[in-house]
């Protein structure tokens, strides 16, 4: 076992080599716990409304509390017109949380600890977005970024800094997850690295944090896909609702 | 008797009020974490794009290190005002 706390976010190749033109398409443990994910997610839906009783089971009663959870968020941050991108938000909240829940588990790869998946995941949302704005509100969409009640000398300087905030959404939002997944497990790897290394005599209190420190991740996973969700809402209303 | 009862009652409601009080102090922690997270990310996410833009503007027009530095400052300025704006909007929740 190696005590390197970056090796744990290697990606390699799983099978055989596949390439597509220039494009390497190999299957790996990326992909592989992606599938894993979206594989326990959909099983997840199907056991919980394979059988609609009036009293729920377990699963059906964590699918409703999901599904509630997701809808909810959505009715509060984006109003109602956004109720037709349910689908795709809870998507996106089930993905990201599955990703970094079975991240959580020993010997797992964390798909979302890597800057391109969740860079991806932002930049879909971030050009759904803006088409959805610009397909609503035509042209007028680009009133978002006039403010209000600016002086007109002030106007070119304002509107400059209003595309670079524009524009840093996709940055934050999958910096935020990219970080705080990449960091939480370092830091999990590198006290796991302590115990071993103080061995039997000191390696109990490093042992005590890991174990604070995986309720902390978990916490922050659960956190990290609800924030991702809502900030989506947030921008989704920014598109539907212009000046609200 | 009967006051014994009646204390045994009200105790258990303060009791139960108790629990409720530390169920939601628990939640808000939960989210003001997500919030600081949150707000610490909007500040810096607008500066580094602010800084790539004016880079590639340099390389662009041949300006090197000028567009860079005042895209620098913009996109600080652009950190500041999500920063603000975030700010606004938890209070108007509040």
């Amino acid at each position: 076992m190696t005590l390197n706390p970056m090796h744990q976010f290697e990606v390699y190749r799983i099978g055989p080599e596949i390439n597509f033109g220039s494009i390497n398409l190999s299957f790996t443990n990326a992909s592989l716990f992606m599938a894993i994910s979206a594989s326990l997610i959909l099983s997840l839906l199907y056991l919980g409304t394979k059988k609609k009783s009036l009293i729920p089971s377990k699963i059906q009663l964590i699918t409703e509390m999901s599904y509630t959870f997701v809808a909810k968020m959505i009715n509060d941050t984006a109003g109602s017109s956004a109720k037709a991108f349910f689908p795709f938000i809870f998507t996106l909240f089930m993905f990201v949380l599955f990703c970094n829940m079975v991240g959580m588990l020993p010997y797992s790869f964390t798909v979302t600890s890597h800057i391109i998946v969740t860079f991806a995941l932002a930049a879909a949302v971030f050009l759904g977005v803006t088409v959805i704005g610009f397909v609503k509100h035509g042209i007028k969409y680009l009133e978002l970024f006039v403010p209000k009640d600016v002086p007109i000398i002030l106007l070119p300087l304002i509107i400059v800094i209003e595309i670079i905030s524009y524009l840093s959404r996709p940055v934050s939002l999958s910096v935020r997850l990219f970080a705080n997944m990449m960091a939480g497990h370092t830091m999990l790897k590198v006290f796991g690295g302590f115990v071993i290394s103080l061995g039997l005599l000191g390696g109990w209190l490093p042992l005590g944090f890991s174990v604070a420190l995986t309720g902390l991740e978990i916490l922050v996973a659960f956190l990290q896909a609800y924030v991702f969700a809502i900030l989506t809402c947030i921008y989704l209303n920014d598109a539907l609702n212009l000046h609200h | 008797m009967k006051n014994l009862k009646e204390i045994s009652t009200r105790l258990e409601i303060a009791k139960k009020n108790i629990k409720k009080n530390k169920i939601n102090n628990q939640g808000s922690n939960a989210a003001s974490l997500g919030k600081a997270l949150k707000i610490s990310t909007e500040l810096v996410a607008a500066v580094v794009v602010g800084s790539i833009i004016g880079f590639l503007l340099d390389n662009w027009f041949d300006t090197k290190p000028l567009l860079t530095i005042c895209f620098f400052f913009i996109g600080t300025f652009a950190g500041i005002r999500n920063v603000f704006k975030l700010a606004k909007n938890m209070n108007k929740k509040l």
